[in-house]
């Protein structure tokens, strides 16, 4: 019996409960065939509202004028690329489920990466708002890209991180579709052979791409993914990477620091899997998954979050540190004036949520209860917003010349916005939900113990 | 009724031949007393080419035996099984660290010599440097050693210790504490080896700094570590141990993990160069001035190619990492490299050219077969892998698809 137990701690199983196949794909097909809870209905209307919001806030915007926004000298960037960094970061959680957690064989992925690797989709899409308005003149947003323009001869700086994040968030959102929509053919297939209506079967047999789960198919399907999964490895890296050049090549206090690539990585990984578990806590039991989603899987987030927390943790210790140790006057007065300086709220706001409240997470018990880590993953995208917020703006509205020292005020418009975004996020989120499966059934078959499996018929 | 009632598959002799064992102690030990032997005959004749030849080669080991520690934690903490065969190599390399508390006393002498700020008169010259003195002194700098060994110590100890005990039979509770030490483990790990790294190294440049440094480091640590593990356990497959339980699938990991280190390294040393270059502020770049001065100039691109390019392309395909052969050179090939940089890292400050002394050669072989004893004698004394752990079948059955 001792021999269970062993087994039961060193190899558990994914799953509880012992679904058959059929089983796991019942449970999440039947979301997406069936009519959505009445809390999805309320849900949406919210959030549509909320996208209602960020629209008329960026319609007033491009109307009438940056000018709207709190930014002026000498915080030139405020809200708007916190936002984007903000957001940014959120996704990486669903790259680093589906690229890193893959090649590093953690089978638990599988019942939470098609839910993570949406999110990223999402959470791109509404980063993706923040710079293109900012430009001022959204019309001309494509300048952005090495394109001719209306000016021949006029070339974008090939040396400016902005342009890099150009590409780099580009090449992030397209791989990441592509990943996204490969793992998704299986269970396409499988809702396709499932459809009781016309309109489902065509609609599904053209998304599934003519797939019959052959031995061929998949054989194609498996090197496909990891290619891909190869290829979107280096960009959990390279993405915030380049978002923390736009800060780190310059020259202001508190934005130079050579540590910034890592820190914004572990940052960004750290505020994603937050975003993760906040809302896999409420699908989960809304849709009742909490038999492929456990109480493991959970944990397993809760322990990623402790670990990419710390690492944020010794990033600001080491930046304090380093600070002190240059003996460099702007360098040591940027941090002190960032702990206790006007902005100090926001400073120990970010250091509360990020480094100490995830703390929490060594307690067993708290990592495995629900309210309590519910709690703790808005708390800890709390903190990152914040962070960016402190990077952006503190070392903005302080740097070598007290004479042109400012002070940023969010205006109505910049808070309006960034709660519109939450809302876009979270419409697309919800559609998300209504219309495709939540979890990746192909893939969490593959991990079901063979006797269960072997009960249950295949669909 | 624990272990008793499952049977450990035994596959290969876990213990060392005890003729091969006296042979190479034998090897190692001539090794040691002749590198000791030409070290203290440069010490003598005065050279000032002795501390900074012996600094780079203790830093050079103890970045090895660092990354093994590095390398024993990450596997508790991940619950890892493909690695547990390999894992007692590890641990025994990191299991040296305790001893490097005594062969780092010739630096703490020489901290003059070494460094600038340990110069009165220097400090006394430069504003700057006593700005720092708080810190930069040679107590402090004593004392955060002596804190950074007691702690890395401890833990390769207490893991080695908790590991041996499974020997006789594995439990959860071991299993279950080897995970939990690795925890705090590797936060103090990631403290400490910045810590050192900022001491040792970055204050080789009092006026320099750089708050990536640390990992820059570690990063290049971690990958000596693995490089390591990896030729040992090769070197032992010649000697005809462990053959069975390290085969082409564990190779073939520590061969991802030796390509992916490689990659965060020059991740990691190629954004502390490009915001460097980028800022452009004389405190920061004359690092690099220093170390792109004349014929150092050749070696920050010997760097770039042998460090990231070679290695890159080299283990990329799945045929290289499960070809031995291909593997033992590129796992030296890294060793080498792990040098070259360290070199690079610290030379600079003392030669205004690039070239290897006959003094750095001995250091090298002394330091490193002074270490390299210690292993070999703490390598009879168990099992040559943890026979005992709860997962060591699934490493043995361990396949890469």
């Amino acid at each position: 019996m001792a021999d269970l137990a062993i087994t039961r701690e060193l190899d558990a199983p994914l799953v509880v409960g012992e679904p058959s196949y059929s089983d796991v794909t019942e449970s999440v097909s039947r979301i997406v065939e069936n009519k959505m809870p009445r809390a999805w209905y309320i849900a949406f209307g919210v959030t549509a509202t909320l996208t209602g919001v960020l629209l008329a806030m960026l319609a007033y915007l491009v109307t009438t004028g940056i000018g709207v926004w709190g930014n002026n000298q000498p915080v030139g960037w405020a809200f708007e690329i916190t936002d984007f960094v903000f957001w940014i970061g959120i996704g990486h959680a669903g790259t680093l489920i589906s690229a890193i957690l893959l090649l590093l064989r953690q089978r638990w992925r599988t019942s939470i990466n098609r839910f993570a690797e949406a999110m990223t989709l999402f959470a791109v899409a509404c980063a993706a708002i923040f710079p293109a308005v900012h430009v001022g003149r959204p019309w001309r947003a494509y300048w952005l890209f090495p394109v001719p323009n209306e000016y021949l001869g006029i070339w974008q700086n090939f040396r400016s991180p902005l342009m890099w994040d150009v590409f780099a968030v580009s090449t992030y959102a397209t791989v990441s579709a592509l990943f996204w929509y490969t793992g998704l053919i299986p269970d396409l297939a499988t809702l396709r052979n499932r459809a009781k209506t016309k309109a489902r079967r065509i609609i599904f047999g053209i998304l599934s791409l003519g797939w019959r789960g052959s031995a061929r198919h998949w054989r194609h399907y498996e090197m496909a993914y990891l290619l891909l999964a190869g290829l979107s490895t280096p960009l959990v890296l390279s993405v915030h990477t380049i978002v923390s050049f736009d800060f780190a090549v310059s020259l202001i206090p508190g934005w130079h620091s050579t540590i910034f690539p890592p820190y914004f990585v572990a940052g960004a990984i750290f505020s994603g899997f937050a975003m993760v578990v906040t809302l896999m806590v409420i699908a989960r039991q809304v849709f009742h998954l909490e038999h492929l989603v456990t109480m493991k899987h959970l944990e397993n987030m809760n322990k990623v979050m402790l670990g990419t927390g710390l690492i944020v943790g010794f990033a600001y210790l080491t930046e304090f540190f380093i600070a002190w140790y240059s003996g460099n006057p702007y360098e040591r007065f940027t941090f002190i004036n960032r702990a206790l300086g006007p902005y100090w709220w926001a400073f120990w706001i970010m250091v509360s949520c990020n480094v100490l409240v995830p703390q929490l997470f060594w307690f067993k018990r708290i990592r495995t209860s629900i309210p309590a880590m519910f709690v703790i993953s808005i708390l800890v995208n709390v903190g990152m917003w914040f962070e960016r917020f402190v990077i952006i703006v503190v070392s903005l509205s302080r740097d070598f010349l007290p004479s042109s020292w400012g002070h940023f005020r969010p205006t109505y418009v910049d808070i309006l916005t960034l709660t519109g975004s939450f809302g876009l996020f979270l419409t697309l989120f919800l559609l998300f939900v209504r219309f495709l499966p939540m979890i990746s059934m192909s893939e969490v078959k593959s991990t079901l113990p063979r006797p269960a499996a072997a009960r249950g018929g295949e669909r | 009724m624990s272990s008793a009632e499952r049977t450990v598959q035994v596959l290969d002799n876990y213990e060392m031949d005890a003729r091969l064992w006296r042979r190479g102690r034998n090897a190692l030990a001539l090794l040691a007393l002749g590198g000791w032997a030409v070290l203290a005959a440069g010490y003598s004749s005065g050279s000032a080419a002795f501390y900074p030849a012996y600094l780079l080669a203790f830093v050079y080991w103890l970045t090895i035996a660092l990354g093994a520690l590095f390398f024993v934690m990450l596997q508790h903490l991940s619950g890892a099984a493909w690695s547990v065969t390999s894992r007692r190599v590890a641990e025994t390399i990191a299991l040296v660290i305790p001893l490097s508390a005594v062969l780092f006393l010739p630096i703490v002498f020489g901290l003059p010599q070494l460094y600038e700020w340990a110069r009165p008169e220097v400090v006394a010259a430069d504003p700057v440097l006593q700005a720092k003195q708080s810190y930069l002194n040679p107590r402090g700098f004593t004392l955060r050693a002596a804190a950074c060994f007691l702690i890395w110590g401890l833990w390769a100890v207490i893991l080695y210790r908790n590991s041996v005990k499974q020997d006789d039979g594995g439990t959860l509770e071991l299993t279950r504490a080897a995970a939990k030490w690795s925890a705090p483990g590797m936060i103090l790990l990631a403290l400490t080896v910045s810590l050192a790294s900022f001491d040792w190294l970055m204050s080789l440049d009092p006026h320099w700094f750089s708050t990536v440094f640390g990992i820059y480091i570690w990063s290049g640590s971690g990958l000596a570590g693995f490089a390591a593990i990896t030729l040992v356990l090769l070197a032992f497959r010649r000697m005809g141990m462990l053959r069975a339980s390290v085969n082409h699938e564990h190779y073939h990991d520590l061969g991802k993990w030796l390509f992916a280190l490689t990659v965060f390294w020059a991740y990691i040393a190629f954004s502390q160069y490009m915001l460097i270059w980028y800022g452009n502020i004389p405190e920061e770049t004359a690092w690099y001035h220093e170390r792109t001065a004349g014929t150092w100039r050749s070696v920050a691109a010997l760097l770039v190619f042998g460090r990231f390019f070679v290695p890159f392309a080299v283990l990329m395909p799945r045929a290289a990492k499960r070809n031995l052969a291909v593997l033992a050179g590129a796992a030296a090939w890294i060793l080498l490299m792990q040098y070259v940089e360290l070199f690079w890292v610290i030379m600079p400050v003392f030669r205004t050219e690039a070239g290897l002394m006959w003094i750095d050669v001995a250091a090298v072989a002394a330091v490193g077969a002074t270490f390299a004893l210690a292993f070999w004698w703490l390598l009879r004394r168990h099992a040559l892998a943890p026979v005992g752990d709860l997962r060591f079948t699934k490493a043995l059955e361990f396949t890469n698809v």
